[in-house]
């Protein structure tokens, strides 16, 4: 029977905190490692902006077909083995989030489903919010994105019942001696490089803006009198009117720029 | 009836895609795991600035002299603006998609860099690596010789010594002004 953790959570100023006993951890690592049928995953939102489960039914969809590896997603806590977390958490919603807990049958998986579920993603300091599904229930999979993609999915799947291996590691980094730093382009003068950022990133917006500015910056060499050509061909290979135009513009202030005097 | 089924069946063909038996196929411009190459970091703290989710951060350790530049995945949501703002390319958003971990501490990544002491007062107050790439910009925009150890004079005094610095000055300003 479920614990009345709604008084607690509700009223109290203490957390309800679930404890998970050596049999069910025992259990649970069982299932993890050799579940010999289909897991039936059931959905928990928690206050998410539903990016995340329109990822969960473009993974079940015949594009990415979860169902071949026997995951389906089934309509009731109680039918389920994985527990799906998404959205940041809630306040109001932590006590359903719970009571879906309490009613799936141990041994059970929880998973942190999106950047929300994990940790609160872009909302984690907003009033109201949690945090994060691991706030309030155990989580022993933690699936990053925002939201995941159907692919990012199906690799979390199949990374936390073992069937693939994790590939992130954490890491940290002491500076060496040894490092030193250069600014990129160097032959290209400041002001010039500066001219051609600003005015990339006005016409093509931030990130794309960024990388235009790099690849003209890449192309002009001051003492190469090929530029033009090298531009145009470039421009050929991409065959996209947008960057034309806005190459144009820079070609425009790339001419204007006074060169090697 | 069952004929022209199975004719559309074979028609249509397979549509699943065989992902987790073969690479899945990324689209151009797909935004995936920021990389951080650490040597080309700074410490500027531009990215963490321009952060919206707060998943990269920066924080300075004054008793040890280091100032720390961590990220954690499980709050990125992949905008792409710290790869905007970085002014050296230390940072860039890569195709890799498979972050799930099932320890959350593997989500994390940490890199530290030094921080140089005001030569005046001796306070630690920037990167060493950000006033060396500063310097080296200075120099790029075209300045030598004097005017150069000027501004590396200038660059390696903290803000407050900068400001006491100046008070002589601007009074003398005043009195010629008087």
């Amino acid at each position: 029977m479920a614990p009345d953790y709604t008084k607690d959570t509700l009223l109290g100023a203490s957390r309800y905190t679930i404890h998970v006993d050596e049999e069910t951890s025992r259990l649970k690592g069982t299932l993890l490692k050799d579940i010999r049928r289909s897991v039936f995953v059931y959905r928990v939102d928690c206050g998410g902006c539903n990016g995340c489960e329109i990822e969960i039914f473009a993974a079940i969809t015949p594009i990415f077909d979860a169902e071949r590896f026997g995951i389906k997603v089934v309509s009731s806590p109680r039918h389920a083995d994985i527990l799906l977390y998404t959205g940041s958490m809630t306040r109001s919603m932590r006590v359903p989030a719970l009571r879906a807990y309490h009613a799936a049958p141990d041994p059970k998986v929880c998973v942190a489903y999106g950047a929300c579920g994990c940790s609160g993603g872009i909302f984690h300091d907003a009033y109201c919010v949690w945090g994060g599904a691991d706030q309030i229930v155990p989580i022993d999979a933690y699936i990053p994105g925002c939201p995941p993609t159907p692919s990012a999915t199906i690799y979390g799947f199949a990374m936390a019942l073992g069937l693939l291996k994790q590939k992130l590691k954490t890491s940290h980094h002491m500076q060496q001696e040894d490092e030193h730093i250069h600014p990129r382009h160097p032959e290209i003068p400041l002001d010039l490089r500066i001219d051609v950022e600003r005015e990339s990133r006005r016409m093509a917006g931030y990130w794309h803006g960024k990388k235009i500015a790099d690849a003209f910056l890449d192309l002009i060499q001051p003492a190469d009198p090929q530029v033009e050509q090298h531009i145009q061909e470039h421009l050929r290979q991409q065959d996209d009117p947008r960057l034309t135009e806005i190459f144009a513009r820079l070609q425009e202030i790339y001419r204007a720029h006074p060169k090697g005097e | 009836m069952v004929f022209k089924l199975v004719r559309e069946v074979l028609r249509v063909g397979e549509a699943t895609v065989l992902y987790p038996f073969v690479p899945a196929e990324i689209s151009p411009g797909f935004r995936g795991k920021p990389k951080h190459d650490p040597a080309l970091c700074i410490a500027c703290a531009a990215c963490a600035v321009a952060c919206p989710p707060n998943a990269l951060t920066i924080a300075a350790d004054l008793d040890q002299g280091i100032i720390s530049w961590s990220i954690f995945y499980g709050r990125c949501i992949f905008c792409g603006r710290c790869e905007e703002v970085c002014p050296t390319g230390a940072i860039q958003l890569t195709p890799e998609f498979e972050l799930a971990v099932m320890d959350k501490a593997d989500l994390y990544e940490q890199a530290d860099y030094q921080l140089a002491a005001c030569t005046q007062c001796g306070v630690l107050f920037a990167p060493a690596k950000e006033l060396e790439y500063v310097l080296s910009l200075t120099e790029q925009a075209g300045l030598s010789g004097e005017e150069l150890a000027e501004r590396k004079a200038l660059l390696s005094v903290c803000p407050t010594c900068k400001r006491k610095n100046d008070i002589p000055k601007l009074l003398q300003l005043d009195q010629e002004a008087v």
